[in-house]
């Protein structure tokens, strides 16, 4: 009976994968971009909302994976080794939706032989880079059962560089003040630990859920402990959410601000807000709830299900508003709605993601702990 | 070195849009792409109503966001001012299109010119496919009124997956032509030349009159000027009223 729930699993995964290269074949080679919902106004969409997602939630988990080195908090090692491989497994989900959001990926090697240093993209494609590797060596010193500070040290410093850098790439243009630099410099990190730190409850229980590996009580501690963590940053990533509607889209009149002020009133905006943070953070602040395995998967997965939907109305916020030549025809505010083919990127990423993962909980002894 | 801007006379300009019609044949852009485009506002109430109409195109500015986010340089400035695009570095990514505040480049969503790929006959049995008659004019290649010039620089149709936008005719300017626009303008309303001259005609014409240029507050330093204001109407001279 399990092999064959395992068998169901893999061909989900598997079918998943295979909508995400039939899409990929399509967009890249025979038909093109004309698939997804874009348009010379909504440049940038799902795929990019979901490369936000998935980059930031690894940087996030970097965090909490150099915990243990960084800050010597000896408790987090049981999820160290865990968490080092789901920030692979989640770089390279970030990875599939930034290549199904270029034109022309295969010109990437122009990052090495005409770089741009005065650009946040190439630093941000180098430091990701740069990230992926690290990783990998962290994790390969981790499987063999030593843990480098060094290493933890450097993955931090890179995370907290790629999710700042993002935060730039965001905020650069004067065109699009909507996009603050400085705030996203700091709501990014934010928001990216917050994710990870769902990203570690949801794994960790369905380890011991699928595993049939009872919860110790050093583990409900310390799942207990990730779950006040959490409840506190969620409050904090809600703070700052609020003082984004009150400064951006409330109190500020400038034309620039009313793509924002128009997804006040959209759907993925209350998604985020209401699916996202209120509803966890209220389950979250209940301790019988937070103690329960059941109160904190349902508040992990409510709080990851709004923060994607957060990241498309922060993108889309940006861009709703035609402006310039771009404007004529066009109403004051454009509406979007993914196409099945946007969804599939989604769909492949996340295929990607859970494969990697699965193949890494069954073959690398993940709940190791590294000495 | 030149310093190439375009001046726009807006007394000058009728709207007809010749700019646009003979920047698409010289630079073989394709549809849903606009390298030379506009922004048209009407003013009032029926009956007091005023239409305006103002020419765009890329403003090949000094400091250009454009140029600043590009990872790859793909999108860099010449010595001669022109902000110029080379697809062959371009990754695609569309960050120039959403630092750009002008709204003037476009992204290749398909394949470029896909209506003459269309292997259906217009009238069946009657006539030929555009497929057949691209192959026949053209190679297989662009439009049938494709124009070869536009290749020099550029590739002459430009690829799915990379932007285009304008280049002030780079490819003329290096044959010692002024940009195409500029020269089937029929009311001269546009005027291409070298600001670093002092007695060019773009640099007389800016010391003649007030010019002003798109969102200057950005610091972008936009090479395209734009001068005068058509406005024929006359109005009964009163104090108004309460």
């Amino acid at each position: 009976m399990k092999a064959i729930k395992i068998q169901l699993w893999y061909g989900l995964l598997l079918l998943g994968i295979l909508l995400g290269l039939l899409t990929a074949y399509r967009v890249l080679i025979s038909t093109g971009f004309a698939l997804y919902a874009k348009t010379d106004i909504l440049v940038w969409t799902i795929p990019i909302a979901a490369y936000v997602f998935f980059s930031l939630t690894s940087t996030g988990l970097a965090f909490v994976s150099s915990i243990p080195v960084v800050f010597n908090a000896n408790r987090y090692q049981p999820i160290e080794k865990r968490t080092a491989f789901l920030e692979i497994s989640v770089l390279m989900a970030a990875f599939t939706c930034l290549l199904l959001h270029l034109g022309s990926p295969w010109n990437a090697i122009y990052f090495l032989f005409s770089p741009n240093f005065a650009s946040p993209l190439w630093w941000l494609g180098m430091l990701y880079g740069l990230y992926f590797i690290v990783l990998l060596l962290s994790f390969w010193r981790m499987h063999t059962a030593k843990t480098s500070k060094a290493l933890g040290i450097f993955t931090f410093i890179i995370a907290i560089a790629t999710s700042t850098v993002l935060g730039w790439l965001f905020g650069l243009p004067d065109a699009r003040p909507v996009f603050d630099a400085n705030f996203l410099a700091m709501y990014f990190p934010l928001t990216g630990f917050a994710s990870a730190l769902a990203a570690v409850l949801l794994f960790s229980l369905a380890y011991h859920s699928f595993a049939k590996v009872p919860l110790s009580e050093g583990d409900k501690n310390l799942y207990n402990d990730i779950s006040k963590l959490f409840g506190v940053v969620m409050a904090f990533t809600l703070i700052f959410f609020l003082w984004r509607t009150i400064v951006a889209g409330i109190s500020a009149s400038a034309v620039e601000f009313a793509g924002f002020r128009h997804m006040l009133g959209s759907g993925w905006y209350h998604l985020a807000l209401w699916i996202g943070l209120v509803i966890p953070l209220l389950l979250i602040a209940m301790p019988a709830v937070r103690n329960a395995t059941w109160g904190k998967v349902t508040s992990a997965a409510l709080f990851l299900v709004g923060m994607f939907a957060g990241r498309l109305e922060m993108v889309l916020s940006g861009l709703v508003m035609p402006t310039g030549p771009k404007a004529e025809g066009q109403p004051p505010f454009v509406s979007y709605w993914p196409t099945i083919w946007e969804v599939f990127v989604f769909v492949f990423a996340l295929a990607i993601l859970l494969l990697v993962y699965t193949l890494g909980e069954r073959n690398l002894k993940l709940a190791e702990v590294p000495e | 070195m030149p310093k190439y801007a375009m001046v726009i006379d807006l007394q000058s300009c009728v709207g007809c849009g010749a700019c646009s019609i003979a920047c698409r044949n010289e630079n073989n852009v394709s549809d849903g792409i606009y390298w030379s485009n506009k922004i048209t506002e009407t003013y009032g109430t029926f009956p007091n109503v005023r239409f305006h109409y103002m020419p765009t195109l890329c403003n090949h500015c000094s400091d250009a966001p454009c140029v600043r986010g590009c990872p790859t340089k793909a999108m860099h400035k010449l010595d001669n001012g022109i902000t110029m695009h080379d697809p062959d570095k371009c990754i695609g990514c569309r960050y120039c299109m959403y630092n750009c505040p002008y709204e003037v480049i476009y992204f290749n969503w398909q394949d470029p010119h896909k209506f003459w790929r269309d292997t259906r006959a217009v009238i069946e049995g009657g006539t030929s496919s555009p497929e057949e008659m691209i192959q026949k004019v053209n190679s297989g290649k662009g439009t049938p009124y494709s124009n070869p010039a536009r290749g020099k620089t550029l590739p002459e149709n430009r690829p799915k997956g990379v932007v285009e936008k304008c280049t002030f005719c780079d490819h003329r300017i290096n044959a010692g032509k002024i940009p195409y626009c500029v020269e089937a303008c029929p009311a001269d309303a546009r005027i291409f030349g070298d600001l670093d001259k002092p007695d060019s005609q773009v640099s007389r014409l800016l010391g003649k009159f007030k010019p002003y240029r798109l969102k200057e507050r950005l610091g972008t330093e936009p090479n395209v000027y734009y001068i005068r204001s058509y406005n024929p109407a006359r109005y009964e001279r009163t104090k108004g009223g309460i």
